[in-house]
């Protein structure tokens, strides 16, 4: 399998197919990045594809000094910057947020996101770059520029914050998360052993 | 937590992985953040069909538009400047003269770096782990644990592999060594490379006799020719077997280190064949998770592999993505 940065070099070049081929591997992980970060399906498809309108854009700047996945990143946190700068302009002048949807949400995604929600926004942003995205820890330095201790540090709270969150919620409505602590299937999950 | 995230080296990795199988309030903690991990991971975001927009279309078109451009461009000035095609031809010559010296020797240099940051065995302690417990682990984290606390656990000793603990299960569970690579990889004397490895029966009984005799070997002070000429006499007389049907091996370790240039890489399974062309399996092609390693390309063994990544470390929690 052609590796992305290689893909990448390649698209530089010219191929039409190398960038249809990143399109193809990258397309739904963007589009996850931006709808678990917004409440509006359509804005997070539109922000997806802008991403990938950055990357043909600069992509004569490109070089292969970090993954593609972390460059997309990059380019998505950029994005979203504005899309909220230009949420709260438009806020400031009447329009209202959009509600979180939450019709036919699952209990446990609610879950998550209210607990989410709970965090502070360096930490939660810290956490979901891991966690969803998968990053590293220089990585994510990196991109939000600060230093790796203080990424390891906040994952370290907010991990501790969700796990307090989880069991207060376990202790006070055990039903809503039934759904989440099923095992994966096709392997014994964490619960198994409690 | 940095062990949790895969992010310690591996000798820190080792250390921590002993570590957590001693520790009950560390292990309650990594089973708590296991769970969060889970909780976060039920977020699952809805599919989208969409593909690639008219806009991107465009922006497409119209960047490779211009690139194909700029490439027609320079025959055309080319034809308008070039005056005098001797003396052009002289000065492209001085050049890329320049240029070539220039690549040749940045190149030889960076391969110079590469092929002798390791150019030789080091002293047998670097290779070997001084805490047998922490080798133990090690071996043990190469496959989920429903897998590998019944298997067989060697690790390595002075003299070779040894049984440190038995198994049940007929896998064998064992922490490779550099030696294991490519007799031509730059890392074939890295004595930092460490690759849990979980054989199931079928490997263990023919694939695993080849890092037994590579060690061996190796121990015993042998060249690299000489190994190559060992085993492909081994495979000739039977010593060695062809892989047997159905031999496999997890290798879903965060703590391993395969090399420099990949480190834990992505936890995969490998599937052993006598030499199989690649298309037989889809190996390499668009989209294929199928690849085929290079470990015995070129190699005095018998012997095809084929890799598939797996989304998740041995412990259950999610891996990077490839």
């Amino acid at each position: 399998m052609t590796s992305d940065e290689a893909l990448m070099l390649e698209f530089q070049g010219g191929s039409r197919a190398a960038f249809e081929e990143l399109f193809a591997r990258y397309h739904k992980p963007l589009y996850g990045f931006f709808r678990r970060r917004l409440n509006n399906p359509e804005r997070a498809e539109d922000l997806a594809q802008e991403t990938f309108l950055a990357v043909i854009r600069a992509a004569s700047r490109y070089e292969p000094r970090a993954l593609v996945r972390t460059y997309l990143c990059g380019i998505a946190l950029k994005l979203l910057a504005a899309e909220r700068r230009k949420f709260l302009t438009s806020s400031t002048s009447g329009q209202s947020a959009p509600e979180p949807k939450t019709d036919g949400t699952p209990d446990c995604v609610l879950w998550v996101r209210q607990a989410l929600e709970k965090l502070d926004g360096t930490e939660r942003e810290i956490l979901m770059l891991r966690e969803y995205e998968q990053l590293s820890y220089s990585d994510i330095a990196e991109l939000l520029r600060i230093p790796v201790n203080t990424v390891r540090s906040k994952l370290f709270r907010s991990r501790l914050a969700l796990k307090s969150y989880l069991e207060s919620e376990e202790k006070n409505n055990p039903s809503p998360r039934a759904s989440v602590r099923q095992p994966h299937p096709g392997r014994r999950g964490i619960n198994e052993h409690e | 937590m940095a062990y949790f995230d895969g992010e310690l080296p591996t000798e820190r990795a080792t250390e921590a992985l002993s570590h957590l199988e001693l520790c009950p309030e560390c292990q309650t903690l990594a089973a708590d953040f296991r769970v969060v991990s889970q909780e976060l991971m039920a977020w699952e975001v809805e599919s989208t069909e969409v593909g690639i927009s008219s806009k991107i279309n465009a922006a497409l078109a119209e960047r490779l538009q211009k690139r194909q451009a700029a490439k027609i461009s320079w025959p055309r000035l080319e034809n308008r400047v070039m005056t005098s095609r001797w003396v052009w031809a002289g000065a492209l010559a001085i050049v890329c003269l320049a240029v070539g010296l220039k690549l040749t020797l940045t190149s030889r240099n960076q391969n110079e770096n590469r092929s002798t940051a390791y150019p030789s065995m080091a002293s047998i302690e670097q290779y070997l782990m001084p805490d047998r417990n922490a080798e133990i682990a090690l071996a043990r984290s190469a496959a989920p644990a429903a897998i590998s606390s019944d298997a067989k656990i060697l690790v390595l000793g002075w003299r070779g592999y040894e049984t440190a603990i038995e198994g049940k299960n007929g896998f064998v569970c064992v922490v490779e060594r550099s030696w294991g690579s490519p007799f031509n990889s730059a890392d074939f004397w890295n004595p930092k490379v460490r690759v849990p490895m979980c054989f199931n029966p079928a490997a263990a009984r023919s694939i695993l006799p080849l890092t037994i005799k590579r060690t061996e070997m190796v121990l015993a002070g042998m060249s690299k020719a000489q190994m190559i000429d060992s085993i492909k006499a081994g495979f000739n007389n039977k010593e060695l077997p062809a892989p047997a049907p159905g031999a496999m091996c997890y290798m879903m370790s965060r703590a391993g280190y395969l090399n420099d240039a990949l480190g834990h890489y992505v936890p995969h399974l490998m599937f052993y064949f006598p030499l199989t062309d690649k298309s037989s399996w889809g190996a390499d092609l668009p989209d294929s998770p199928v690849t085929l390693n290079p470990q015995f390309r070129d190699g005095p063994e018998p012997i095809t592999e084929f890799v598939i990544p797996v989304g998740k470390w041995s412990d259950g929690t999610a891996a990077p993505v490839m």
